[in-house]
């Protein structure tokens, strides 16, 4: 499986883990497009999954609709090999994950009706390790109140 | 647009998140009241009546009466400036209102309601960008319009209207934005199944360049 995007340069080839703390502040609300699929947990999302839930919506809208994805694997993650003992210094670079938090947008899609909008959202959302949410932009301008 | 709705608002006479968070599990939520060269109050609100206001047609920009604690003379005639929401439960956790003179101008943003399906989405496949979904006007409180249209049925593909194509009243509204910002584009369809190449990154790629010179582990 292809990783989406990676970043092309960076300052340091492995990060510290970090903490999942509280919710989404910036990138919490629809922006682009008409509709959108909201993170409701905290995780670690896999350049791979954003690519297969980009393959996903992308083949079911066809050539109707745009879409964005506002999120952005930037986050090394490293692997020891299997069978090693413990020690011996941090792992290898394995893969790139983007740090999620609830309430994050993923993905925004304009240019398609409301049901196949969800419905490629929904079949984008199976490809991810956390609840998401559907959301539209009708729901956002009543204040983002649900 | 002015509408006869007065909501009381409570004193608030603590301080702090743990207050904040008693209010809310009340149905209450803290406000700032502020504008007009008056000293800035602190009040409790009903979130219901507030959010209430949000989700009618006129949304945000609805003009109200505050009736201020303590009997602090007239109701205050207020608009919701801003307001923040829970990002996941979608509760309302604050809002700010800010006084309003209905005899002096005000700058509001007002949403852009397109009006029509284009020539180029019914015939030719492509796809209704709207860039441009709110603009900033300056115009007497009793003048804000709940929405200002903008035609798009008349384009094609490649064409756009812009801030100038607006439909108001000129006379009694200003618009700030600038009058040659986009507002709405039809492009053309992607081709489909094309993954844009650029986007994908080979897995077999190697690890991406380290800018800072000097020690590279290992």
């Amino acid at each position: 499986m292809a990783e989406y995007k990676t970043p092309k340069k960076v300052k340091y080839r492995k990060q510290q883990r970090g903490r999942m703390r509280g919710m989404a502040i910036r990138g919490s609300e629809i922006s682009f497009g008409e509709y959108g699929l909201k993170a409701l947990e905290p995780a670690w999302i896999t350049g791979k999954q954003i690519e297969a839930s980009r393959v996903a919506m992308t083949r079911f809208i066809k050539r109707g609709g745009k879409i964005w994805i506002r999120v952005f694997p930037d986050k090394p993650i490293t692997k020891k090999p299997a069978e090693t003992r413990m020690g011996k210094g941090k792992g290898a670079p394995e893969g790139w994950i983007a740090v999620v938090k609830p309430g994050r947008i993923l993905f925004e899609m304009e240019g398609v009706d409301e049901k196949t909008a969800r419905e490629a959202i929904r079949l984008a959302a199976q490809k991810l390790p956390i609840k998401t949410k559907f959301i539209s932009r009708k729901d956002q301008e009543g204040g983002g109140l649900v | 647009m002015i509408k006869d709705l007065t909501i009381n608002a409570n004193p608030r006479d603590g301080i702090g998140k743990g207050y904040a968070r008693r209010l809310r599990a009340n149905g209450m939520i803290p406000a700032a009241v502020y504008g007009e060269g008056k000293e800035p109050v602190a009040v409790a609100i009903n979130a219901k009546e507030i959010a209430g206001i949000l989700r009618s047609d006129s949304g945000h920009n609805t003009i109200f009466k505050l009736a201020l604690p303590n009997g602090e003379g007239e109701p205050a005639t207020v608009i919701i400036k801003d307001w923040q929401v829970d990002p996941v439960r979608g509760r309302l956790l604050h809002a700010d209102l800010m006084r309003l003179s209905l005899t002096e101008t005000t700058r509001v943003s007002v949403s852009i309601e397109t009006v029509g399906e284009p020539v180029g989405v019914k015939l030719e496949g492509g796809i209704l960008e709207i860039e441009l979904r709110e603009v900033e006007v300056e115009c007497l409180p009793g003048d804000i319009p709940e929405h200002i249209r903008v035609d798009v049925s008349n384009l094609n593909v490649g064409q756009h209207a812009t801030v100038m194509d607006l439909i108001y009243d000129r006379e009694k509204i200003k618009v700030l934005t600038d009058e040659h910002h986009l507002v709405a584009g039809v492009i053309a369809p992607r081709l489909a199944e094309a993954p844009p190449a650029a986007e994908i990154a080979e897995t077999a790629a190697g690890e991406p360049e380290v800018i800072k010179k000097g020690k590279t582990e290992e």
